[in-house]
């Protein structure tokens, strides 16, 4: 679903990504581990074509995103950092927007069926966004997903600021989307999440993606060992 | 404390494109504003010197004339143009620069620039006063929108709290940041002006003490919009509805509120029109005494009158000729019927005033707007005070020529014509405006207002802002 | 895209109370603006009915002592004022020559305030004595009116400004925007939407509000409907260039803040910075010559007049011998000379005053040339136009009244060089003025380039899209 080849991008001399090949198939769940600064969003905004690669180039459902701008958005859903919806409009008004400018119509029974099935609570259907909490509006994202029949998600830090419980739910959101053979891939700092849900891990450090693992292959102390190892890779030889 | 926040603010100010860009730009708008004022000054100052010249020759050199007909042929009365007109146009675009001194009659000024320009020119000037007037507070607004609403946006607000630093300290070094570029500008285009202005030949009544006074005006004039647009910014939770709200100030201010106040000045002390000025002149002068006409019926009491008081029973018998008594004593009566008929104009000119100052609550800029023109002279109380004493000029004159008539020639005798080299023995028209402390005197209300308007929005401010 | 859009974002802007706000606002300007314009239109109409009726008692008055006098009565007025002396008609019973207001007066103050509209013009004086500037306080010139003009090309711009500055930036600094560039839409259609149902709301605000106010005011809309209709049209063009001007900024500028400096800027430059350096240019390229030396020149010309009286006189009657010819009497009186000698100034004097026409005209031609470079320009000039305010309708006036008093002074002429008396018979006869308003423009050139203008800068904003067509989604990361 998600391949890179070669994948670069260079901002002067500066290499923010370099030489990335990674795949995401069907039903994959691939987080990508890594300092601030190491790539992460580098490479989900070239997936999301919001920036052009220097060399290399990215595929979505076999498409290259540099040719198809647009055709490669229908497969994939984006749920950013800060997750930002319409303040003065409602979860399901939300939702309706951001499927609709897409070109999907869905009525009123089937907009909140994505949103009961994305977990939010029905009382919260018809309230304004401006009163929910990181983790609620989270949830209308992976409706968005839903309702568009994603192929593709791809996640950019979507549990930092959570709590506990609402972190935990959101990787069983994401356990459901792989039974429907969703490819994620997902960006985060969070080690112990990443290894709760993730079926490949990668860390990656100054644009080069270091290390890959099968996540079932390696225990959590194994991967936060490795993890640190990679990161003081620099101060050790320096 | 106050110096680190100031310092800070300074730092982020230029090194905000935006800001350098409106620096530059406001300071090469007054450039340009300066030159084309000072370019205008001097023509007008040229053509003045000319006219006033050539005039006086025109009279000087009427050769053997009798006085009632010079009077008749009448003379000019110019109106100079003043040196920190530079700065501030005022009014003169729209008021008259010559008046016509004749017998019988007060006129008005005539001939303003503006009715001599297309209908673009009442969009405005590129003068120096715009830019002062409009420009800087707008770009107060710019400079100063989200200075707190900024902080609030990156968080740095809370760290600022942590600290434990105190409210005002932090607005007053906020303030003084915001001043600083605005005074800089305002204080080198002053000393460009005053520079401009000593190095013209003849820059005559130029004083520095005026320009201090102006830039004063205007200093306090900023410091009005520096604490509202402060203020919005403190109270906005956004920095988008804090642009729009500080805007909607400046443009309630220095768009909506002259217009408005002009309007509504009018509507309630309206100004006779032309013609029913003219023929309520004409229905008081009717009434009294006409020098050309014997047969008059206050002539016929002046008559008996005269004839009473030196004791002789034909006008034939008076040291004086009684026609040119006549004639001046109907010349008075005419002045007192337009000191009358212009006294009422000036009482609705200063009702009208009146009307500004009560709308000036609404706005900072009709009080700045009305001592910066007063300071430069020009303002209407200085064409007022112009006319007047054209006005005085022209009875003094009168009365010169009358009495030439009176004594050098006996009643009925028909013909008299004064010699070639008596006109030049009229003294010439003189007129000096106010001194800045009359201005100053004449605009106390003005400068209250403005004062007032900067207390209570330091007041505001500092209250408001007491927990940041 | 198209219907949601329209859908959420109406919702959107009514959450958040734009609509209401601008409703309010513009109901608050318009009508105030309109009610302010009407006042002025009323006095106006009141004024030359008051003057009309004036002259009328005048008239009744004079027709009595007139039939006194033929009936061979004696009147106790001043000799050179009885009406059997054509002069003194022509001189103490002039016409009234006015110009009503145009049922759209209340749109653009224009020049009205500056200028007079009515005088009355008398046999013997010349065209320099007709004094077309009204008695106003120069404060009130100085500070404007406010009326619809105002509120459409100084304030209109501004609230569109607020409006619409951050309508990408906003987007994009709270993050929304790269939800949405995630989804298989272009950020240009969906930029140009948005701001395409804000122009549209904007426009449907105002036509009612408008419509409304002027219902209110008693404007005659029904009978003007063209001219309502072209003054809508050419509002709604400005307000569209404002708004692409939005358009572009978003696309080519970035920042709200910035956005919002540029936006301002781009006023300042359109609404007070163009109209006033044409101002000027027009002023130095073709300066008005110094009115103090023109006065100079005039009394030159007249003491030169009054020297020569006596020989103007004998060339005057030599030139018109029928005037001679028909009278037997042979008298002349101080009119006879005066009217000669008038005749000849007003001769020499035509070449002086043509030139400040004559300027003011080539000025006005410049400004026609270049009145494309701002759209502010472009409305005031349409706007005053429908007022029937502009410098044109004032010319066209001046014109009519100048062109009138030589045909109340020829009226009198024959009568005083023969001699004749005035008789109450000869009352009907006497000239009447009436104002023959230029005829209405349509307005479809000044909206044509207000349309073209609202294009171009479109088309500079798309330009962003041709230029980076591939880089759309940079947009989001600017």
């Amino acid at each position: 679903m998600i391949i890179t080849n070669n994948l670069t991008k260079k901002y002067g001399d500066f290499t923010a990504l370099d030489q990335l090949e990674l795949s995401v198939k069907e039903g994959d769940i691939y987080c990508l581990l890594g300092a601030n600064g190491a790539g992460k969003t580098t490479t989900i905004n070239l997936l999301l074509g919001f920036i052009q690669p220097t060399s290399g180039s990215a595929f979505i459902n076999q498409l290259k995103v540099e040719e198809n701008p647009l055709e490669t958005k229908r497969f994939l859903a984006y749920i950013p950092e800060n997750l930002m919806l319409y303040p003065s409009l409602s979860a399901v008004e939300n939702l309706d927007y951001f499927s609709g400018i897409g070109g999907k119509s869905l009525n009123k029974s089937q907009l909140e069926g994505f949103l009961e099935e994305a977990g939010l609570q029905s009382g919260a259907f018809h309230k304004r966004i401006e009163s929910f909490s990181k983790g609620m509006r989270q949830k209308v994202g992976i409706a968005i997903a839903l309702a568009k029949d994603a192929k593709v998600l791809l996640l950019d830090e979507p549990t930092s600021g959570l709590d506990p419980k609402a972190s935990n739910e959101f990787g069983h959101l994401l356990q459901k989307l792989r039974g429907k053979g969703v490819a994620t891939l997902m960006a985060t700092h969070d080690l112990f999440r990443a290894k709760e849900v993730a079926t490949h891990i990668g860390i990656m450090k100054d644009g080069h993606l270091k290390q890959q693992f099968v996540a079932s292959d390696i225990s959590l102390s194994q991967l936060e060992k490795t993890y640190l190892e990679t990161m003081d890779y620099k101060t050790l030889v320096s | 404390m106050i110096r680190k926040t100031i310092k800070k603010e300074i730092k982020e100010l230029f090194r905000d494109g935006r800001v350098r860009i409106s620096i530059f730009i406001v300071l090469l708008l007054l450039g340009v504003a300066v030159w084309i004022s000072s370019r205008q000054y001097q023509n007008t100052n040229q053509d003045y010197a000319a006219a006033r010249l050539s005039e006086r020759e025109v009279w000087d050199n009427q050769g053997e004339k009798n006085p009632h007909s010079a009077a008749h042929y009448g003379t000019y009365a110019f109106k100079p143009k003043y040196p920190l007109s530079l700065v501030d146009q005022g009014v003169d675009k729209y008021a008259g620069t010559s008046i016509f001194l004749e017998a019988h009659k007060r006129n008005e000024a005539q001939f303003s620039a503006a009715t001599d320009q297309t209908g673009l020119s009442r969009f405005g000037d590129l003068t120096p006063d715009f830019i002062l007037l409009f420009i800087m507070p707008l770009f107060i607004v710019l400079l100063g929108y989200n200075s707190f609403t900024k902080e609030r946006e990156l968080g740095t607000h809370s760290l600022l709290k942590s600290a434990g630093a105190r409210g005002w300290k932090i607005v007053l070094g906020k303030w003084i940041a915001l001043f600083l570029p605005v005074l800089a500008i305002t204080t080198s285009l002053l000393l460009l002006a005053g520079i401009v202005l000593s190095n013209l030949p003849d820059y005559g009544v130029f004083q520095w003490s005026s320009l201090v006074a102006m830039g004063l005006v205007y200093l306090l004039y900023y410091a009005v919009f520096t604490n509202l647009v402060l203020w919005v910014s403190h109270w906005a939770k956004r920095s988008g509805i804090s642009l729009v709200v500080s805007l909607s100030l400046w443009i309630v201010a220095c768009l909506a509120a002259p217009k408005a106040a002009s309007n509504i000045a009018e509507a309630r002390h309206p100004y006779p029109t032309r013609q029913e000025f003219a023929a309520n002149v004409l229905k008081d002068k009717e009434a009294g005494l006409d020098g050309h006409n014997p047969w008059n019926k206050e002539a016929k009491l002046l008559e008996e009158q005269v004839l009473a008081e030196h004791g002789v029973d034909s006008l034939h018998q008076l040291p004086f000729n009684f026609n040119a008594y006549r004639m001046q004593k109907g010349e008075e009566h005419e002045a007192e019927v337009y000191f009358k008929q212009y006294n009422y104009l000036k009482e609705q000119y200063q009702k009208q005033s009146g009307t500004y100052r009560s709308l000036a609550l609404l706005s900072p800029f009709l009080p700045a707007r009305f001592l910066s023109m007063g300071i430069a002279h020009t303002d209407y109380a200085t064409h007022w005070d112009f006319s007047d004493a054209a006005e005085n000029y022209r009875i003094a004159t009168q009365k010169f020529l009358n009495d030439n008539t009176a004594q050098n020639t006996k009643y009925g005798e028909r013909g008299y014509k004064a010699s070639a080299d008596f006109w030049k023995q009229l003294p010439a028209f003189d007129y000096d405006p106010p001194c800045l402390d009359k201005v100053l005197e004449n605009n106390s209300s003005n400068l209250m207002i403005l004062g007032m308007w900067t207390v209570l929005s330091f007041i505001l401010l500092f209250i408001s802002t007491k927990k940041i | 895209m198209f219907r949601y859009n329209f859908k959420y974002e109406s919702i959107a802007l009514l959450r958040s109370k734009w609509i209401q706000i601008l409703i309010v606002i513009l109901l608050l300007l318009f009508g105030f603006a309109t009610y302010n314009g009407q006042q002025k239109t009323f006095k106006r109409q009141a004024d030359i009915i008051e003057a009309n009726a004036e002259i009328a008692d005048a008239d009744r008055d004079m027709l009595k002592l007139l039939d006194s006098v033929e009936q061979g009565f004696q009147v106790s007025a001043s000799s050179w004022t009885i009406p059997n002396a054509p002069m003194a008609v022509g001189n103490y019973h002039p016409r009234l020559a006015s110009m009503p207001p145009s049922d759209l007066s209340f749109l653009a103050t224009g020049q009205s305030d500056m200028f007079t509209h009515f005088v009355k013009p008398t046999a013997s004086g010349d065209d320099l004595a007709l004094n077309f500037t009204e008695m106003t306080s120069p404060v009130q010139l100085l500070f404007g009116s406010f009326d619809i003009a105002f509120v459409v090309i100084f304030l209109l711009p501004l609230l569109i400004i607020a409006f619409s500055y951050d309508v990408l930036s906003s987007e994009r600094e709270s993050g929304s925007l790269r939800l949405l560039a995630a989804q298989p839409i272009s950020l240009y259609k969906w930029l140009f939407q948005k701001l395409g149902l804000r122009f549209f709301w904007v426009a449907v605000i105002m036509t009612l509000s408008l419509t409304l106010v002027f219902l209110l005011n008693q404007v005659a809309i029904g009978s003007n409907f063209a001219a309502f209709m072209g003054f809508l049209a050419i509002t709604l063009a400005y307000a569209l260039f404002w708004f692409a001007l939005a358009f572009a900024v978003n696309l080519w500028v970035g920042s709200s803040g910035k956005n919002a400096v540029a936006l301002l800027g781009l006023w300042v430059v359109f609404v007070l910075l163009i109209p006033a350096v044409l101002n000027q240019l027009g002023g130095t390229l073709y300066p008005m010559p110094s009115r103090g030396l023109m006065i100079n020149d005039m009394r030159a010309i007249k003491a030169e007049a009054t020297q020569r009286q006596d020989e103007i006189l004998d060339n005057y009657l030599r030139d018109h011998p029928e005037y001679a010819v028909n009278d037997t009497t042979q008298k002349r009186s101080f009119w006879h000379r005066y009217m000669a000698s008038q005749q000849l100034v007003k001769k020499e004097l035509e070449p002086i005053l043509i030139r400040y026409e004559r300027q003011l005209e080539k000025q006005q031609l410049l400004l026609n040339r270049f009145t494309w470079v701002s759209p502010a320009i472009v409305v005031q000039g349409s706007l005053n136009q429908m007022a029937g305010n502009g410098n044109k309708s004032y010319k066209s006036y001046r014109e009519q009244v100048i062109a009138f008093a030589q045909e109340w002074r020829n009226h009198f002429l024959p009568m005083l060089y023969n001699n004749q008396e005035f008789r109450s018979e000869n009352y009907a006869q006497l000239p009447k003025f009436t104002f023959q308003r230029p005829t209405y423009q349509s307005q479809s050139s000044a909206l044509f380039v207000v349309l073209c203008s609202a294009l171009i800068v479109l088309g500079i904003g798309a330009l962003r899209f041709r230029i980076y067509s591939k880089k759309e989604q940079s947009l989001v990361n600017q």
